[in-house]
């Protein structure tokens, strides 16, 4: 039986919870994108934040924190068979408890700890590539990130520049993270209209291009290099790219 | 001159610093702007390959020494400028508002006089702290010479400080910074690992107490300026660590700016192998608790260019291998080529558990091309050759092409 869930973390683990306690799930795969074929029969689950919840707190207590973690950083990847690395993972973690986070190379485990490093890797790489421009009554910054990233970035920025009005904007999935001076929330989102940058903003976006272009070394060049750590997909959305007179 | 072209000269003139590093202290935000992360965070990289994460710039690129290998120095014609410091601190918050930066390196040349430069350096960081609270990272290059106070109040408000040594000899110091010796670069060095030390002691008592450079001083050494061995630089190196507690020292390949008998010439490329080398040797100081002299000695006192300094003392302890995976302690394992810090725990946990057979090693991260020479596995040898130091160099040199590394 495939278990069709709506995309939600809590209706993956609702699915988890009825493939333990129903009928056992041969794949979980998000309704939207499901391909339906003859052979095997499929369900819809709704989601459940109680059922969700069971499972969440039985992963934290029976298996560890570390594996819920990882398990929400692979939830959040853009891996198409991330449903099922989960599903198979906690399997094997609900028999072996938190010693499933010693065993790195049982095939069960490596896909969770490979997938789940992409995605922390790119947050990582966004907490410094993210781009504000100032509007005047709040901070701006677009992504388009390959995994949905957005809510790893929250927290950081909301304590970074507490006491601003900000928005995170992932352009490709419609999504936004909100932040009002201190709380802040996810929300869809579909772009704001298009408010051009002031003078202002458009000064200290030169002087960053400028001091960008300044800052490296000729007899050093190595672009190779730079595109190493600076994928051209990533670009367009950093000013020192868009501006720099290099580019 | 406009603030565009006064950004443009004096970053031009910090550019040759390498600590980029952001790295060392975990604060938050109390209610103002910014917090700072430990591990650091790139926020681009420039064409050179190299991690931005700081806005570095000096305050003024005036400066009356006149050390050979600096563009600053005093007698070359260039272009000069100065900031405020309320201009450094505005540009500070917002390039730091906007994400450009993870905080401020500051460096400066030395206008009319030490004292001068250094209560310029401490406005910035008064106009940052106090009026704009800002929380995020400070760097701030230390002014030898300046007063003991000066020096002290600035580094209630920095979070890390730095006086560069950039020569590790006397000699070569006197030959191209002929004003600066090694005792005046560190006095100011010893005042702040002094202070370091007994800051901490009194916060152990009073919780009150402000914090004095918390993520420490550093140092670099400009490399291939003068004629120093590698031996002498890793001596240096391994000195300052002891006797300063220096979080990190930082190495410059030397890049021509300058003629004079004494350097290099114009045309020479910066040795960014060598660079790349030392760094290695470095690492293996501070977190595989190598010591100075099993890395380079007085008979090979230069880096082996061909091979990293861990392949190059593995092959010259032969005797020592091959490791059976299974019974090394974990001093040991971090010595074998190859294997890290994280395989080397790795391999730690999954021991507890069973023994572990060959094919595990690469999931857990360790590098066979490498390790396989210097281990056995469940008694097994997998490198298919003698373990005999000439004929495992064979097979590991030449080994990949340079990388410059990314400092942090
Ligand atoms: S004191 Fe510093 S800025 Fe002045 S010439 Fe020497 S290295 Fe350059």
């Amino acid at each position: 039986m495939d278990y069709l869930y709506d995309g939600s973390f809590d209706g993956l683990l609702t699915s988890i919870y009825y493939s333990y306690y129903e009928q056992k799930a041969q794949g979980i795969y998000p309704e939207a994108s499901y391909q339906f074929n003859m052979f095997t029969p499929s369900t819809i689950i709704r989601s459940d934040p109680v059922l969700a919840a069971r499972v969440y707190d039985a992963i934290d207590k029976k298996i560890s924190v570390y594996s819920l973690m990882q398990i929400y950083y692979v939830y959040l990847s853009n891996n198409t068979a991330k449903e099922n690395f989960i599903l198979k993972y906690l399997q094997l973690g609900f028999q072996l408890g938190p010693k499933i986070d010693s065993v790195h190379s049982h095939p069960k485990v490596l896909p969770i700890r490979q997938t789940a490093k992409k995605v922390s890797f790119e947050a990582e790489r966004f907490l410094g590539l993210l781009r504000f421009t100032d509007t005047g009554s709040y901070l701006y910054a677009v992504l388009e990130p390959d995994h949905n990233i957005s809510v790893l970035l929250a927290d950081h920025f909301a304590d970074r520049l507490a006491g601003e009005r900000f928005i995170i904007h992932d352009k490709k999935r419609n999504l936004a993270i909100i932040c009002n001076q201190k709380e802040w929330y996810l929300s869809d989102f579909s772009g704001k209209a298009a408010i051009p940058d002031s003078e202002t903003e458009q000064f200290y976006q030169e002087l960053w291009a400028k001091y960008f272009t300044r800052i490296s070394i000729e007899n050093r060049k190595n672009k190779k290099l730079q595109s190493h750590f600076v994928p051209q997909r990533y670009r367009h959305n950093l000013v020192e790219f868009r501006k720099s007179e290099l580019f | 001159m406009g603030t565009l072209e006064k950004l443009a000269v004096l970053a031009d003139g910090a550019k040759y610093d390498v600590s980029c590093a952001s790295s060392g202290v975990n604060k938050h935000n109390q209610g103002g702007i910014g917090n700072s992360k430990s591990f650091g965070i790139c926020h681009t990289w420039s064409a050179d390959g190299r991690c931005v994460s700081l806005l570095k710039i000096l305050l003024t690129n005036y400066c009356i020494y006149n050390c050979n290998y600096c563009v600053n120095r005093n007698q070359n014609d260039i272009p000069r400028a100065s900031f405020t410091p309320r201009e450094v601190a505005d540009l500070t918050i917002q390039f730091y508002r906007r994400n450009y930066i993870e905080g401020l390196f500051l460096s400066s040349g030395i206008e009319h006089s030490p004292n001068h430069t250094m209560e310029r350096i401490y406005q910035v960081l008064d106009i940052l702290r106090h009026e704009y609270h800002f929380y995020g990272y400070i760097h701030v290059k230390v002014i030898p010479g300046a007063d003991t106070a000066l020096v002290n109040k600035t580094g209630l408000l920095a979070d890390r400080m730095s006086i560069n040594i950039e020569q590790p000899t006397e000699q070569s110091l006197k030959l191209l910074a002929p004003q600066k010796t090694l005792p005046v670069l560190f006095a100011p060095m010893n005042q702040i690992h002094h202070q370091i030390t007994q800051n901490a002691s009194e916060r152990k008592i009073f919780r009150h107490v402000q914090k004095f450079v918390p993520a420490g001083q550093s140092t670099q050494m400009i490399v291939g300026a003068s004629k120093d061995s590698d031996l002498s630089i890793i001596k240096a190196t391994e000195t300052l660590y002891n006797r300063f507690q220096l979080k990190r020292v930082y190495y410059s390949a030397y890049v021509p700016v300058n003629e004079g008998p004494n350097l290099p010439a114009l045309s020479t490329s910066p040795p960014l192998l060598r660079e790349h080398r030392l760094y290695q040797a470095d690492w293996l100081l501070r977190f595989y608790s190598f010591k100075a002299d099993e890395i380079v000695n007085e008979q090979s006192p230069f880096l082996d260019t061909d091979l990293d300094p861990k392949i190059s003392w593995a092959l010259r302890n032969m005797q020592l291998f091959p490791l059976e995976i299974n019974q090394a302690s974990y001093e040991e394992l971090l010595r074998i080529p190859g294997v890290g810090v994280n395989s080397a725990q790795r391999i730690i946990r999954q021991r507890r558990l069973g023994n572990i057979c060959y094919d595990h090693l690469k999931k857990m991260g360790v590098v066979l091309k490498r390790a396989k020479y210097f281990i056995t596995c469940q008694g097994c040898y997998y490198g298919g050759i003698p373990v005999e130091s000439a004929l495992v160099r064979q097979a590991l040199a030449p080994v990949a092409k340079p990388v410059q590394l990314c400092l942090f």
